[in-house]
């Protein structure tokens, strides 16, 4: 395990119904710390189910996941705390519909980080502020837009100060008005160094702010690499056809 | 008129007055709401241990399946306990549940009012506890899936998250589901309990004058569902009040 490596997957297999279909069919790959790597690819190719393992939402039916060397399959991993360390947004943002902002942000900071809720609102408010939400603090998800949904479940998941952030379509459900606001913070955190690993179908992210694309087709990584070199020279046909159709 | 009146008088009188009659009304009504009561309180606790059962054995089977351990077996038998329960009782009719408790299971005890409670607090579970099991399911899949991925365990992400949302969703039909147990009792008197409807019967056969006794019966459920039923209302608005 070198230094800087943050996740590392091997042999990852997901299958449904028996072996009948196969979300994932073999994945292997390392992320280093401070990567931002786009995850790209045709419906169905197991481009959410690779997300999904990461934090074990879906439990693979074989394979082995390091995070920070430490294997989460294994018996007695306390997969709760491996959680806290990895944040996630989802397409339909998720908010807690019957508290306020605010306490979308807080409960999980103070209930498992035990911080008094001075300390956990603190953080909460400079991470609205930043987002510019700062003033909806006391609002209900259902009085929000989708991109000021999707920009406080950002800011929900990094109450958590996780290592990692991992991003599952995250601007799929919006009106295409609001996708540049959620861009934006997702691109300002890849500035700030933040090791993000993102599922989305937005070439302009990737190619703007991603250190390495993945192409996934049929539930295993078809290519991957830098992404300019990977747009341009694609080398599978796989992503030459896939490419001509999105970009 | 005045002659039906003094005819009602003095009807009144005969089934209700003669002999401190309403006592028997008094005495079966507070016999039908002490059953309802603890009928109720053991409908929730039951539902309560077996929705909780039925859900999270269905929402971590496929994590628990991984390592089968001891306990994976141990809860899917108990699962298994709770879909019979379920099946049994709300595939049987309440009545023929009561008979059973009375002749079969308890025929040794003649407390007939704690063996009415028993029936129907077992009974009201299963209903309690499918009311809560479609609650929980009805609550987006993405906020279980929210809760654990911020790191809270199965048990935190239920009762931070899901089960204030359940609760305000399936109250009105719980309560709803009370105000039909109330109802029901009335066939306690099957097993010898006087509730409120045997009392008003006994005052027939006792006066053979059917019309008063069973009619007064009638009004005092009546009363006792409206009222609960407009309680019922003010919660469901309130409730809606605070969602915004
Ligand atoms: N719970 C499930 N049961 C059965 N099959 C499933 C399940 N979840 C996913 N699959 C299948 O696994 C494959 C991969 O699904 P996945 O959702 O990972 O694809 P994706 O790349 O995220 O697609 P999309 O771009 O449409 O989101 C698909 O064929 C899908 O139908
Ligand atoms: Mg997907």
């Amino acid at each position: 395990m070198s230094a800087n490596e943050i996740i590392r997957v091997s042999g990852l297999k997901k299958y449904y119904k028996g072996d009948k279909i196969k979300a994932l069919d073999g994945v292997d790959t390392v992320i280093h710390h401070g990567e931002v790597v786009v995850v790209i690819g045709p419906s169905g190719s197991g481009k959410s189910t690779f997300l999904r393992s990461l934090n074990l939402l879906e439990v693979p039916t074989e394979g082995e996941i390091y995070v920070n060397g430490e294997n989460i399959l294994a018996k007695g991993a306390d997969i709760n705390i491996h959680r806290q360390k990895m944040g996630m947004v989802f397409q339909h943002f998720n908010l807690f519909p019957h508290m306020t902002i605010l306490r979308n942000m807080t409960i999980a900071p103070m209930k498992l980080l035990k911080k008094s809720r001075a300390e956990a609102e603190a953080l909460a408010m400079e991470l609205l502020e930043k987002v510019g939400l700062a003033d909806r603090a006391n609002a209900y998800p259902s009085q929000l837009s989708g991109g000021q949904k999707q920009r406080v479940a950002i800011v929900r998941a990094l109450c958590m100060q996780p290592d990692v952030m991992l991003f599952d379509e995250p601007t799929s459900a919006l009106d295409p008005e609001m996708v540049g606001e959620v861009l934006e913070v997702m691109k300002s955190l890849a500035r700030d160094g933040m090791t993000m690993i993102v599922v989305t179908h937005e070439m302009g992210f990737a190619r703007e702010v991603g250190s390495r694309v993945i192409f996934m087709a049929d539930g295993r990584i078809i290519e991957e690499g830098e992404p300019r070199e990977l747009f341009e020279n694609p080398r599978s046909e796989r992503l030459r056809t896939f490419l001509a159709k999105v970009l | 008129m005045k002659a039906w009146f003094a005819d009602f008088a003095a009807d009144f009188r005969l089934n209700f007055i003669d002999g401190s009659m309403w006592k028997w009304l008094v005495q079966g009504l507070k016999n039908t709401l002490l059953i309802t009561f603890f009928a109720l309180l053991m409908g929730v606790v039951l539902g309560v241990v077996v929705a909780a059962v039925r859900s999270s054995y269905d929402k971590n089977r496929e994590t628990m399946a991984l390592h089968k351990g001891f306990g994976y077996y141990v809860f899917t038998f108990v699962n298994g306990i709770c879909k019979l329960y379920l099946t049994v009782i709300r595939g049987t009719p309440v009545m023929v549940q009561l008979l059973i408790m009375y002749f079969i299971i308890f025929a040794s005890s003649r407390n007939d009012i704690l063996i009415a409670t028993i029936a129907f607090g077992i009974n009201s579970g299963a209903y309690v506890a499918e009311i809560l099991r479609g609650g929980i399911m009805s609550i987006d899949n993405g906020q279980f899936e929210a809760g654990r991925s911020l790191g809270f365990n199965y048990v935190q992400t239920m009762l931070h998250i899901v089960i204030p949302q359940v609760f305000k969703s399936v109250l009105p039909t719980l309560c709803n589901e009370f105000i039909v147990l109330l109802k029901e009792t009335s066939i306690a008197g099957y097993v010898g309990v006087m509730d409120l409807t045997k009392a008003g019967d006994l005052i027939r056969g006792r006066t053979f004058s059917a019309f008063l006794p069973l009619i007064a019966v009638a009004l005092i459920y009546l009363v006792l569902v409206v009222v609960l039923t407009a309680l019922v209302g003010v919660l469901e608005r309130r409730l809606r009040k605070n969602e915004r």
